[in-house]
């Protein structure tokens, strides 16, 4: 699986990264996001919600992101 | 209350004797008065407290007998959450529309209950509390909302009903099993003094504030829903936080830093607050957006005054639709 490392990026720039990143990919791909800002995690829940993708935390700074639509 | 004689004679002592003494003395018993008739307690229930804040710990250490558990929801003021520390508490979910289930408290607990959160305008009213001791967070709401029925201690902030800063004002009603927690030897609440000016121009503050609101709030109910639908239907990719007062609200913008995008409207004139980690001190997003489920990047707080009128909002959302964008590019 994809890694995107944003370790020691501050918000909004992880949530940023990972939009950009899931642009140019086909629906269902999968990345996995590391991120220690303390506003990813809530922010990442959010973002799933807002977009209508998924978000799991999977352990500490890591987050596993599906992509379920464009 | 007039703006009275005092201003011109250097704010004479009111627990001294002497001729000015006794009409300083006079002038704290009015505002004294004025304050409590608006607030809804009686006269002799309030403090006034220097430090506003003070007024968490006065509340709700003395309401808190040994073993006691103190109830609390995890939108309340970060000040209840230091004092929880110190006692067996429960703290309640708060769901993403904003309420919070009370159902769980027994009639041997302290409950804080906040009327309405600063941040959002999340309103809590109407279900009545069992508990032992309830504590009202009216820091928010001020006269906006009364207390409920089987309040025990209740504190205001002054700023809330455009008062002067610095100035909170505690009841701890009759009823209530309420030790001071401060080391005392008298019966007073507070070791004081509390500034007397303050406190009269609180007092006059509050006059007229609560005419204005009267004739107000309308308009002001108005703007909200205004900048709600705006928000809602012209800016891509906005949150918006639960809300419920009319003078507040909180929204988020996906993608946008917030701190780029309140110093930018602070140069087109806007003062926004924000709750967003990159505008906070201690760089963590604000606890009551987190604990709803909010955004919590690019985040503003927007207050609505009594003077905002509906020219400076369409500006201000032309703005800020302008700017959200450019922040996004």
């Amino acid at each position: 699986m994809e890694v995107l490392d944003c370790l020691g990026k501050r918000c909004p720039l992880p949530v940023i990264e990972l939009a950009k990143a899931l642009k140019s990919k086909p629906i269902g791909s999968q990345i996995r996001l590391l991120s220690d800002d303390p506003a990813s995690a809530p922010d990442l829940i959010a973002w799933a919600r807002m977009t209508e993708n998924t978000v799991k935390e999977i352990g500490e700074s890591t987050f596993e992101v599906t992509k379920l639509t464009d | 209350m007039a703006l009275p004689h005092i201003f011109e004679v250097s704010w004479p002592d009111p627990t001294k004797l002497g001729v000015d003494s006794k009409s300083a003395a006079i002038l704290l018993n009015e505002a004294r008065e004025t304050l409590a008739g608006h607030l809804g307690v009686r006269s002799d229930e309030i403090s006034f407290l220097g430090e506003p804040n003070l007024g968490f710990h006065l509340a709700l250490s003395g309401l808190l007998s040994p073993g006691a558990r103190l109830v609390y929801s995890n939108i309340d003021r970060m000040e209840i959450f230091a004092i929880a520390e110190n006692y067996p508490n429960l703290q309640l979910a708060t769901s993403s529309s904003g309420e919070i289930d009370f159902e769980e408290c027994t009639t041997s607990d302290v409950v804080s209950l906040q009327l309405c959160n600063r941040e959002t305008g999340i309103i809590q009213v109407g279900r009545p509390i069992s508990c032992a001791e309830l504590f009202v967070d009216a820091t928010a709401s001020g006269t906006r909302i009364g207390l409920p029925e089987n309040w025990s201690a209740a504190l205001w902030d002054s700023t809330s009903w455009a008062g002067p800063g610095g100035l909170g004002i505690l009841a701890i009603s009759k009823k209530a099993n309420w030790k001071n927690p401060l080391p005392h030897l008298d019966g007073r609440i507070n070791p004081g003094p509390t500034s007397l000016p303050l406190i009269v121009a609180s007092a006059l503050a509050i006059d007229s504030w609560v005419a204005d609101e009267k004739n107000l709030a309308e308009k002001i109910s108005a703007i909200n829903s205004e900048i709600r639908e705006y928000i809602t239907t012209k800016i891509p990719d906005a949150d918006l936080a639960p809300g419920g007062a009319n003078h507040l609200i909180s929204a988020s913008f996906l993608y946008v830093n917030a701190e780029q995008l309140v110093t930018i409207l602070a140069d087109k004139g806007f003062a926004v607050d924000s709750g967003s980690a990159c505008n906070a001190m201690n760089m963590q997003p604000s606890h009551v957006l987190a604990a709803l489920g909010t955004l919590t990047q690019g985040n503003i707080r927007l207050t609505i005054h009594h003077a905002t009128t509906f020219e400076e909002v369409k500006i201000f959302l032309e703005v800020l639709e302008k700017t959200v964008a450019e922040l996004r590019a």
